[in-house]
């Protein structure tokens, strides 16, 4: 992570501190424990119900990537939300 | 910035920012009456998109004929379609069927053509971010360029992706309806004294729709896109061969998983576009 920093306060010519990297870093590690989460138990959930009737298996697999995908949508919201609070808090 | 402990030995100041290959990078400037219009490579991309479906879609969708068992020219039955006409087709009837029908019912045929446009155009600029045009371009020429890059990857793309989405949906809505007959099923029905409650959460929902689908799309793209710089840029910091083996593997394997999510997220874009056309032409409540 520090390589990276550097070059980025480099470019940008701010200056992060050490308390909102660990805030962003430790809230990553938060979101996706939720996202982890739920969309395993969306796929967990699909799997047992195709298992429990086959001939549903193309409608419930396109219900579940969706599920997923809607996850996803929101996992990444708060993910922006603290790679932009990098630049919020100086 | 080095580290500072001892028996440290990586250096670690590289001069490389991995958010860089995705952001928009100016082209040329052309002046259109007086304000210099800046045009950028995810522009150029979005030009090209749209007319690579502009020459590829009518040509493989024409009327194909066939003569059955050696018929005479006057009897010519259509073709089974074949190829690209097949592939064109095929995901056309599963969005039309699967994606549509169920939400639309009997407003499908008419509506299904924009849903057609919008899954075709957004597979169509997530796959051409996938395309390394920059560097192929920058290795056979030699000079550094920025032809092409990931246009999904630009939250004004998909910004104007979403726009046009919403825009298109309450079109549709009040065009079906008429105006009247929209506003007034826009809520659902209640008691009158919670009825400005729900129209407040029902335009503050029609706000965030498409600003959910926009950065949806556009955080999807640039995760993988960032990850895939990330990792190329790990063979800078390390400068070794077998960090650049380990690199581009882990690169190949995150690439199939981009393509993939190329896939969804241009369904998912599109199933939701229909989702909000078919809750705002047919009312729900």
């Amino acid at each position: 992570m520090t390589f990276f920093s550097g070059s980025i306060l480099a470019a940008t010519g701010t200056s992060i501190s050490s308390l909102s990297i660990w805030a962003v870093t430790i809230g990553c590690g938060v979101i996706i424990l939720a996202a982890a989460f739920a969309i395993g138990w969306i796929g967990s959930r699909a799997v047992e119900s195709i298992a429990r009737q086959p001939e549903a298996g193309a409608r419930i697999f396109s219900t579940m990537v969706i599920a997923a995908a809607l996850v996803e949508g929101i996992t990444f919201f708060s993910l922006l939300i603290c790679f932009l609070a990098l630049y919020w808090m100086r | 910035m080095s580290l500072g402990t001892p028996g440290f030995h990586f250096v670690a100041s590289v001069d490389f920012n991995p958010l860089l290959p995705s952001q928009s990078a100016p082209i040329f400037t052309i002046s259109v009456g007086g304000c210099d219009v800046i045009v950028s490579n995810h522009m150029l991309v979005v030009a090209a998109a749209a007319l690579l479906l502009l020459a590829c879609i009518p040509v493989g969708t024409r009327p194909r004929r066939t003569r059955p068992g050696g018929a005479s020219r006057s009897r010519m039955v259509p073709a089974v379609p074949a190829g690209l006409a097949n592939l064109i087709e095929s995901i056309c009837v599963f969005l039309r069927e699967e994606v549509a029908r169920p939400v639309m019912r009997e407003h499908t045929d008419r509506y299904i053509g924009f849903v057609w446009t919008v899954f075709f155009f957004v597979l169509s600029l997530n796959l051409l971010g996938m395309i390394p045009s920059e560097q192929i371009i920058a290795l056979l020429t030699g000079k550094e360029n920025h032809f092409g890059g990931p246009a999904t990857a630009n939250i004004y793309v998909t910004g104007g992706l979403a726009a046009v989405t919403f825009l298109m949906t309450h079109i549709y809505g009040i065009r079906q309806q008429g105006f009247g007959r929209y506003i007034i099923n826009f809520a659902p029905q209640a008691p009158w004294w919670i009825m400005p409650l729900l129209y407040f959460l029902e335009i503050i929902t029609a706000f965030v729709r498409p600003f959910t689908l926009a950065v949806r799309l556009f955080a999807n793209i640039i995760a993988g896109h960032i990850l895939v710089a990330t990792f190329l840029g790990l063979i800078l910091v390390f400068k070794n061969y077998c960090a650049a083996v380990a690199s581009v593997s882990a690169v190949v394997a995150v690439s199939f998983l981009e393509l993939l999510v190329a896939f969804i997220q241009a369904f998912v874009f599109t199933f939701l576009s229909t989702l909000y056309i078919g809750f705002s032409v047919s009312p729900e409540h």
